[in-house]
């Protein structure tokens, strides 16, 4: 596997703040949700899969977008077998029939087959490639987000459990080279090197050594200050006990509210937004005691403003075009229909694209060389 | 033995609220009344409850942080989120024969629920980051993860070969729940299937509940029964070791270590 | 500066202090090094600096240790962090971040330094270790020596009035360790840091120290004193101390310059003298145990090794040298079939080196690894060694009885993993040996241990070399080198750059001659004991001549 990391700047590439990569993708998520009309789910990916090749590093976590374009086609066949195997049709079409089988009993009396109608394919394709296009936007910002920036960018709150991730990553490779390691050491026992025995009996020599360092680990994070903290006045206590309490007990009314019925309104999910609120707000106030500053934390500047409101863009365009005239976003399959392209979502999806030009350009990439990994594993 | 991370009373507290937070998210397809706000959207629940759950998640582990992780705790929850997402590919995702629950059960026994609360979370995460696996699945994953690590802190003392055979079982359940969990998350989003397999917002309790039976028999059970019998055996050949290396890292580790000073006589 | 005031030492579960009734008192500007055995107390000295004992271990501590008048039984080490700063004994173990940079920010990030303040600090630092190029790139990339001066960079970046680090030169070829002192001795003399740091590799350390602290262990008192006071008394010196001691010269030398100028008459007396005759083998062609013809080997397009002939026979202690990333390990894998060769054809014990495995493999050829631990897997020292011989389907027992030869202090209860570097070495030898494999392969063996173990790794692999065994170590020890080699093979980038008996290879070598060889040439006398066995009873006046051999 060739790793690659980053080397450095050239120009005026840099990082886009990963944040703005994640609101510019849930904004395309969030249009796709709101269309069944295949055309503008298709020119969604379009525009998702344009930006990713344009902005993409050479990462290995950069290449998952592919992973999630796999897994989106997936989604599309089982969705239609799914309808071809149980579905019941709809429409008068009929393609083709099935042999008819009725399942046992247990297994729920599940009638199989039948006549298959080409609209009740359709609608399952529809549908399909609705989740398909939400998983591929997903998919996009694991592409283009880059996960250490995405943890320097984590809140105080959770900067803790960000140092945890970041050792978690920074060691997996070198836990995968230990593995190399020992299987070679297994070899000069005179012992099988493949297979399932071989792993276990490498696994523990592996598992002792990475225990061992974590201890030697958070010596060192201690002596070098981490974990310092000023303390923090009683009241400031009090209003934070007092904010978080509130919040996850309004929450969990919020959450209940949502489910049961005949709720007033309010205790639904404006209690839980307000229950969520003011957690959030609690553990960030409790975040200011500790002592810490950020090393060149990633800025927010006008690109990722751009890249970001390009995401909104598309969202508030197909929300309010879903609203005003739905007709064009709920593709009809009975009849058949070719989509309609409404001019509102095509404005959006233009807007959606912008970031293929307005994020900066990535910068390149430091290649781990063979030469490299040789080094690395003498002297770990 | 001192825990690794202690639970305060807050922590306590954000631990409760996620998890009924979580519970409801999980099962609101079986129990949404049938005009509640959650059927009446029954295309947007997942969602909303996908942005609810990290933000909750968030509020407990900074809970756990704020006073109950020292250096030592968050070193070792690195390098066994380390160890676990190097597994993750081991499995190759083929018919849920996945290593990691092993892990994610010893590591809540030997080191406490607080810290198998948080291994389960930040091990997932890890590992999803590292792959480019983020997705609206990951919160309820975590979750699911992080409930498997306190429950195996939570079991009752027991030693030797009684505690291997109470691991083993509850290795077994928990790995088998945590299929039904996920499957239960996901099934809002299968439509077209038959009624008697489909997810039909609002329906009675029975008759969803049922309907989510025999969808799992025909979808997931390939999957929860081997991840649950490979659960089973790893614990029973691997599980005295790995506990007795944990222990050992606990033992070294010091948890809790009181210092103590005095004055030189002189 | 630092202050320790009757400071004793106990852990918890332990009745026996590790430190007794310590008094020290180190000021500021001044080089400090602790040297000790392995389990003396020496690394518990070290993090009783900055409050890691007691406040990580647990413990007691009585008494009071001081840093610039804060007191570590107030302050914990997080609060002590920018005062005090520690380079672990593995640096790479106590990296958080995944790139240099942002590894060198992290402690300034904990302190809460202002961003301007950070940025300033982080470009300053990276001039001052020569990091600049390597600024963006992901600490598993680097070489050892780098790794090191990150992890000194990353700690200097908080501005911190002392530096503490364990050992910070063993696991560097000598260029590397060169480079981490020198780096160090800038900073006492140009920023006046108090610098406290153990080291087993006296020769390489003695002539910077200002002081030197012996701990002895066993909660003794410890010895405090200028170098040329404690290396007159102590039972282990570097050769060219030991060589000022037998000639009686003082001032007592500690480099190979003082040696130089005080060695002028001895030298002299040496003229003339037949050079030590080191017992060269002879061998047949069927005394060959490993032969290279022509081996090249590639890791994608970087070759690690370009058409390599060399061959080693029965008897012979060879060792083989050269830069980190020269193809050291690289040579020891491909004899042992971890490696195939891309062209050319390397044979060990007759056989294609490739198909050997199992048994066979471990009847043919045995390494240590660069890591002894990675060939351990059992929780006991005795599952350890009944593994060993069901592997090799020797006798039972077979692996334990060479344990017991090499290192009879170790107990069959004991976890591997608690052992110490040496002891580790020493069962994974056994382990090794239980097969009785001709050929002994050793990946820079030395590596952590201390002077006596090192010695006694000496004397066993003379042992074995006259029972019969061929040995071939790879190695950056010169001394250990000059001690037990027969012969030395240089590889630089791939390729053999020289390949003859110790003493010609070594003597002219700036990198690779000992510090006898240097002080003497252009005599080729390598060791104190050559010395004394050429001339000592010429020169064997009032000094009674030291006990053992100096070895490292």
């Amino acid at each position: 596997m060739r790793t690659a990391l980053q080397l450095g700047a050239r120009g005026s590439a840099r990082w886009l703040h990963p944040g703005a990569w994640w609101v510019w993708a849930l904004g395309l998520a969030t249009a796709a949700s709101r269309t069944l009309n295949p055309l503008l789910l298709v020119l969604i990916i379009a525009v998702a899969g344009t930006v990713v090749s344009a902005r993409k590093p050479e990462a290995p976590w950069a290449r998952s977008f592919m992973f999630f374009a796999k897994l989106g086609a997936v989604i599309i066949v089982v969705r239609v077998l799914v309808q071809l195997i149980f579905g019941a049709a709809i429409g008068t079409t009929t393609l083709f029939t099935l042999p008819g089988l009725d399942l046992p009993e247990w297994m729920a009396g599940v009638r199989l087959g039948g006549p298959v109608t080409l609209e009740s394919l359709l609608l399952a394709f529809y549908d399909g490639l609705r989740l398909a296009t939400i998983i591929m936007c997903v998919g996009a910002a694991n592409s283009l987000a880059s996960p250490s920036r995405l943890l320097k960018s984590v809140p105080a709150a959770l900067y803790e459990v960000g140092v945890s991730v970041v050792v978690a990553l920074t060691f997996t490779p070198q836990l995968i080279a230990d593995v190399t390691r020992v299987q070679s050491a297994r070899h000069l026992r005179g012992r099988a090197t493949r297979g399932p025995r071989a792993i276990a009996g490498a696994a523990m020599p592996v598992l002792e050594g990475a225990l061992e360092r974590s201890v030697i680990l958070a010596a060192a994070m201690d002596s070098r200050g981490y974990g310092r903290r000023s303390d923090m006045s009683t009241q400031q206590k009090r209003i934070n006990a007092g904010l978080l309490t509130f919040g996850l007990v309004a929450a969990c009314i919020g959450t209940y509210g949502l489910v049961s019925a005949g709720t007033p309104w309010f205790l639904s999910a404006p209690m839980l937004l307000a229950g969520l609120g003011s957690s959030l707000l609690a553990i960030s106030l409790s975040a200011r005691n500790a002592v810490r500053s950020r090393y060149r934390p990633d800025p927010w500047w006008a690109p990722e403003w751009a890249v970001a409101g390009a995401g909104v863009a598309i969202a508030a365009c197909f929300i309010s075009a879903a609203w005003w005239l739905p007709s064009g976003f709920s593709t009809q399959v009975d009849p058949p229909t070719w989509p309609a392209l409404p001019a509102l979502a095509v404005i959006g999806l233009l807007l959606a694209l912008t970031p293929a030009i307005t994020a900066p350009e990535v910068p390149r990439m430091y290649a781990l060389r063979a030469s490299d990994r040789e080094l690395a594993g003498a002297s770990s | 033995m001192t825990p690794a991370v202690r639970i305060g009373k807050r922590s306590l507290l954000a631990i409760l609220a996620t998890s009924i937070i979580g519970i409801i998210a999980f099962s609101w397809p079986l129990f949404a009344a049938p005009d509640s706000a959650a059927v009446a959207h029954a295309n947007d629940a997942p969602w909303l409850f996908a942005l609810v759950v990290p933000l909750l998640l968030a509020v407990v582990l900074a809970q756990f942080t704020d006073g109950g992780m020292d250096a030592k705790a968050v070193a070792l929850l690195g390098v066994l989120a380390a160890v676990v997402a190097a597994m993750r590919p081991l499995g190759g995702g083929a018919a849920g024969l996945e290593p990691i629950w092993v892990i994610l059960v010893l590591g809540g026994r030997a080191l406490g629920p607080g810290f198998g609360f948080s291994l389960g979370a930040v091990s997932l995460f890890a590992s999803a980051l590292m792959t480019g696996g983020v997705g609206p699945w990951l919160p309820f994953q975590m979750l699911g993860a992080a409930w498997v690590g306190m429950g195996a802190g939570l079991l009752p003392r027991a030693s030797g070969k009684p505690e291997l055979l109470m691991l083993a079982a509850y290795g077994a359940v928990a790995a088998f729940a945590f299929g039904l969990l996920l499957n239960l998350w996901f099934w809002p989003f299968t439509a077209g299937l038959p009624a008697a397999i489909a997810f039909e917002p609002g329906a009675p309790l029975g008759q969803n509940l049922l309907a989510w039976i025999h969808f799992t028999i025909v979808t997931s059970l390939g999957y929860d029964i081997p991840r649950a019998v490979l659960t089973v055996v790893l614990i029973m050949l691997a599980g005295p070791t790995i506990l007795t290396a944990l222990r050992r890292a606990a033992r070294r580790a010091n948890f809790g270590a009181v210092p103590t000073f005095e004055a030189a006589a002189s | 500066m630092i202050r320790f005031d009757h400071v004793t030492v106990t852990y918890p579960g332990h009745t026996r202090p590790v430190l007794h009734d310590v008094n020290l008192h180190l000021v500021e500007g001044e080089l400090v090094l602790v040297v000790g055995r392995t389990g003396s107390g020496k690394s518990t000295l070290l993090q009783a600096i900055n409050g890691l004992v007691p406040h990580f271990t647990g413990g007691t501590l009585i008494g009071d240790v001081s840093i610039d008048g804060r007191s570590t039984s107030t302050h914990p080490p997080r609060e002590l962090a920018d005062l005090v700063g520690v380079v672990p004994q593995d640096p790479a173990s106590g990296f958080v971040a995944d790139t240099v940079e942002e590894e060198l920010a992290f402690g300034m990030e904990c302190l809460g330094l202002r961003p301007d303040v950070m940025r300033r600090r982080v470009e300053e630092t990276l001039d001052l270790l020569g990091l600049a190029e390597l600024r963006n790139r992901p600490l598993l990339t680097l070489s050892a020596g780098q790794q090191q001066r990150v992890a000194i960079g990353a700690v200097l970046a908080a501005h911190p009035k002392v530096l503490v680090l364990d050992e910070p030169t063993s696991a560097l070829d000598p260029g590397a360790a060169e480079e981490i002192l020198s780096a160090l001795q800038r900073l006492v003399h140009d920023l006046g840091m108090t610098v406290v740091m153990a080291e087993h590799r006296l020769e390489r350390v003695v002539q910077y120290a200002d002081r030197i602290i012996v701990v002895p262990g066993d909660a003794q008192p410890l010895l405090i004193g200028t170098p040329q006071e404690v290396m007159r008394e102590a039972p282990i010196a570097p050769p060219v101390v030991e060589l000022g001691r037998i000639a009686g010269w003082t001032p007592l030398p500690l480099s190979v310059r003082d040696a130089r100028r005080a060695a002028g008459p001895l030298r002299a007396l040496l003229v003339g003298q037949p050079p030590p005759l080191r017992a060269v083998p002879t061998h047949t062609a069927n005394d060959t145990l490993v032969e290279a013809v022509d081996l090249t080997v590639r890791y994608g397009s970087h070759s690690a090794l370009r058409g390599i002939s060399l061959s080693v026979h029965r008897g012979e202690v060879v060792a083989l040298m050269g830069r980190n990333g020269a193809g050291k390990s690289t040579l020891l894998n491909a004899m042992v079939g971890l490696r195939t060769g891309d062209s050319g054809r390397i044979t060990t014990n007759g056989k294609d080196s490739s198909t050997l495995k199992g048994t066979e493999l471990l009847q043919s050829v045995g390494l240590v690894p660069q890591v002894p631990g990675d060939l351990l897997e059992a929780t006991t020292v005795a599952d350890e060694c009944r593994a060993a011989d069901r592997d090799a389907h020797v006798e039972h027992g077979t692996a334990r009885a060479l344990l017991a030869l090499l290192a009879p202090e170790i107990l069959d209860s004991t976890h591997p993993r608690d052992l110490s570097e040496g002891q580790r070495l020493l069962l994974a030898l056994a382990v090794v040996l239980a097969a009785r494999p001709p050929l002994l392969l050793l990946d820079e063996p030395t590596r952590g241990l201390d002077y006596p173990t090192k010695l006694r790794l000496a004397v066993v692999l003379r042992d074995l070399a006259s029972a019969g065994h061929g040995i071939l170590l790879a190695t950056h020890d010169v001394e250990l080198a000059a001690e037990v080699a027969t012969r030395v093979i240089v590889l630089a980038e791939g390729e053999i750059v020289a390949d003859g008996t110790t003493a010609d290879v070594v003597v002219s070598s700036p990198m690779f001659a000992p510090q006898v060889a240097k002080v003497l040439a252009p005599h080729p006398w390598l060791t104190v004991s050559d010395v004394i066995a050429t001339i000592g009873p010429l020169i064997l006046r009032t000094h009674a001549p030291i006990s053992g051999g100096a070895v490292g």
